[in-house]
């Protein structure tokens, strides 16, 4: 490893040299809502987006692929462009642009208990959505709150209990219209998965984001945030 | 219900607007809940030994060493690496890359091979990477002046002067405690559900406490080294006076506000110990003799406390002619009143000034061990938080009257209302504070800016009917999602603010720092600046090697 406690561009202690580096969920979380914000995210929406991968990797799942994916496709996208649309049951984008799977997902948390997100008839259709993978935690905050859901999409289908995910097809989707339903309770998954690995790469790329979070320090901050005296003696 | 009385709450607790005002906060003393107390309360009991399997350290003081606590379930390890660090090289701000020593704590007893991999990675810090086995990373730097005298009196076989070992108060200063998941470690979470680590920052203070015992058995290392078999160990009353320094920058300023849940509980739990003390009807001679023992032991460290800048002179003028005050008071303790300790808490805040009550806060609660003990178990927090969409309009903006009354009366419009703002440096990442008027980029601003937080989502929320969701709100108004969610947390946890503007021109850093190293239980509070400060942890403590096996002692 070769140490560069100078570099100025990264956003948290610099990647070792493997391929593969170990994450903390701390770390994760702190790295994801860096980087959402960077991309212009709102800070509470971009904590969301933290939170949402931070759940995905306590259970060995990579979001930051995902999320990485995302952002970098929609960095300055305009809210209005990628925030849903509510109508009685389908939520869909106002245009071209899927929508954001943080936006669909805080909304989704947000009107949980509201009728507009009643799962009544046929489901609620959401969509077509950018990652749905980044969409699971939150559906498993709205199962926590309101029961177990089904999600399906054309080809694939999986269950959402507060805990856990079973059925993991969903992380390969790039772009889908999914439909949200009521689901039975599953048996969740047995023992605690090992922890992730994350892609050296990906992780560059969210540093890169989340550095659009700093400022070059003025000379004046910089020589006033350590004492006025010596630390020499 | 209306509250008769604006200075408590209810539950008898005072009120958040007493409470989280930052020039009270920044006169915070420790106290027995702090966590190192509660900490050595639990290593103390006389259920976990302390040993130093690993001692490699050369004549230049240069090597590797481990300490292990060992309790009933779990043995923790500081692994400690000195090293020969040139003058010049010795700072204890982020920037620095190198440090006379170095730490991890690790979970349970490291092999040769851990201790290889931590060797290549603890003593770059920042630089390295640690892993889900180390709970903690840390270094320190020497106090020069102090290092060099110590060892040439105990070389000599002489003991170090008093007066000298009074000046500085530590041997050692460490800067950055990392815990929580950084640059690897094991995720607080994770460790979260042990009862050892269950109060906050146990895993930190248990690592500066074998850091106290690493200071001394360096120094005495070194004096033998120089001076043979003629030289002297410290004596116990020496080493007593002995703690650990701690220096720290802005970077510590913001976690206050930024675990709001967590901030609630550490200063719910120290009003609850207060209410509980002022509720009593008795004060029995045990607890008077404590009282007492307690206010002799903050003349002694109000005597020895030390500090060039002028807020804190100023500071601990007010504390000493508080303590004269309190010591006549003490002479007519407990009087005739139906409840002593609230009579004498009452004459404290007709009298003191914040330095004074906030010292006398410390005392009443110090003989009350049994008492409040148990609440340090709460001063910990999930800090998950779900936003509540179905809310209405309405019941947010209330909650805003109520909690945050004090930002919605601030003028934003005055430049001194929001003269700074709270950024991150692009070259070390740490938090720090920009000029409005004249620093760039101030759209990068961090979201510290509470006060101005929640007037901008109330102006916002005026054209919204009461009785629309908060979720619909938020749909249209992404950017208010991160206030909504603290004003709804702030809600149900009435200590979560600080109820002050931290982008006003005359807020000072320091306060914020001075309330959570107080939580940390340190004491000597002395800034160097209005955004720097040193302090010293575990003066007068134990140290864990001199401990008997098997015996509890007192704390």
């Amino acid at each position: 490893m070769t140490p560069e406690p100078n570099d100025p561009t990264r956003a948290g202690s610099p990647l070792p040299s493997e391929e593969r580096v170990l994450m903390s969920q701390t770390e994760i979380e702190t790295l994801c809502t860096k980087a959402a914000r960077g991309a212009g995210m709102s800070w509470g929406n971009a904590e969301e987006a933290g939170f949402a991968v931070g759940w995905l990797h306590a259970r060995s799942i990579d979001g930051a692929s995902a999320l990485l994916a995302h952002l970098e496709r929609t960095e300055g996208a305009a809210w209005r462009d990628v925030c849903p649309v509510i109508e009685t049951g389908h939520w869909h984008p106002s245009g071209a642009e899927p929508l954001c799977p943080v936006a669909l997902g805080v909304t989704l948390c947000d009107f949980r208990a509201l009728p507009e997100a009643a799962l009544t008839g046929g489901g609620l259709t959401l969509g077509p959505v950018s990652r749905p993978l980044i969409l699971v935690p939150f559906l498993a905050e709205v199962a926590r709150l309101s029961g177990p859901l089904t999600v399906s999409w054309d080809g694939g289908a999986m269950e959402v209990t507060a805990d856990s995910v079973l059925g993991n097809d969903i992380a390969g989707l790039v772009v889908t219209t999914l439909v949200l339903s009521a689901g039975v309770a599953a048996s969740p998954a047995e023992g605690k998965p090992e922890p992730r690995k994350c892609d050296r790469a990906v992780l560059a790329r969210l540093n890169d984001l989340a550095m659009k979070t700093t400022i070059p320090p003025s000379e004046k901050s910089c020589a006033d945030a350590g004492a006025a005296s010596s630390d020499n003696d | 219900m209306v509250n008769a009385n604006p200075k408590r709450e209810t539950n008898g607790r005072r009120a958040p607007s007493v409470v989280m005002r930052l020039a009270r906060m920044g006169s915070a003393h420790p106290t027995r809940l702090s966590f190192l107390r509660v900490m050595l309360r639990r290593m103390l009991a006389g259920d976990w030994r302390f040993d130093r399997p690993v001692w490699n350290i050369d004549d230049k003081g240069v090597g590797r060493a481990v300490y292990r606590a060992v309790g009933p379930d779990r043995t923790y390890s500081l692994v400690a690496f000195a090293h020969d660090l040139p003058d010049d090289m010795r700072s204890d701000r982020v920037i620095a890359t190198a440090w006379d020593a170095t730490f991890a704590l690790f979970d349970g007893t490291p092999t040769t091979a851990d201790l290889d991999r931590l060797q290549a990675n603890v003593p770059l810090q920042e630089a390295g990477r640690i892993s889900p086995r180390e709970l903690s990373l840390s270094r320190a730097n020497r106090s020069v002046r102090l290092w060099a005298h110590v060892i040439e009196n105990l070389a000599a076989g002489r003991q170090p002067d008093p007066a000298e070992i009074g000046a500085v108060g530590y041997l050692m200063r460490t800067t950055a405690v990392y815990g929580s998941g950084k640059f690897g470690a094991a995720d607080r979470r994770e460790i979260a559900a042990r009862p050892e680590l269950a109060a906050p920052f146990q895993a930190e203070m248990l690592s500066v406490w074998l850091t106290r015992q690493f200071t001394v058995d360096i120094v005495e290392h070194l004096a033998r080294v120089r001076g043979g078999a003629g030289a002297a160990r410290l004596a116990p009353e020496t080493k007593g006076l002995l703690g650990v320094g701690n220096s720290t920058g802005l970077g510590m300023a913001p976690f206050l506000v930024r675990h709001p849940i967590l901030m609630n509980n550490w200063m719910a739990a120290r009003e609850e110990a207060l209410a509980r003390v002022r509720t009593l009807d008795t004060a029995t001679p045990d607890a008077v003799r404590g009282l007492n023992a307690a206010f002799t032991k903050a003349c002694d460290n109000a005597a020895c406390w030390h500090s060039q800048h002028p807020i804190q002179i100023a500071k601990l003028a007010d504390l000493r002619a508080d303590l004269d005050r309190i010591g006549e008071r003490l002479t007519a303790f407990p009087g005739g009143e139906a409840q002593p300790w609230d009579a004498l808490w009452r004459w404290g805040e007709d009298n003191l000034s914040l330095e004074g009550q906030e010292t006398l806060f410390a005392l009443l609660i110090e003989p009350h061990g049994p008492l409040v003990d148990d609440l340090a178990a709460g001063m910990s927090a999930d800090e998950t938080f779900r936003l509540d969409g179905a809310m209405r309009v309405g019941a947010l903006r209330a909650i805003l009257r109520d909690r945050y009354d004090w930002a919605l009366a601030i003028d934003f419009a005055d430049p001194a209302q929001q003269a700074r703002f709270w950024y991150v440096s692009e070259d070390k990442l740490e938090p720090r504070l920009g000029e409005r008027a004249t620093d760039a980029m101030a759209e990068r601003e961090q979201p510290l800016c509470t006060g101005r937080l929640a007037k901008e989502l109330d102006d916002a929320l005026q054209s919204w009917p009461e009785d629309e969701t908060v979720a619909a709100f938020l749909l249209r108004h992404p950017e208010h999602r991160f206030m909504v969610r603290r004003a709804q947390i702030a809600a149900s946890h009435p200590y979560a603010e600080v109820r002050d503007n931290l982008i006003a021109e005359d807020m000072l850093p320091i306060d914020l720092m001075r309330c959570k190293l107080a939580f940390f239980g340190a004491s000597h509070f002395d800034p160097r600046s209005d955004k720097w400060v040193r302090i010293c942890l575990f003066q007068g403590a134990p140290y864990p090697l001199d401990l008997k096996e098997g015996v509890a002692h007192d704390t």
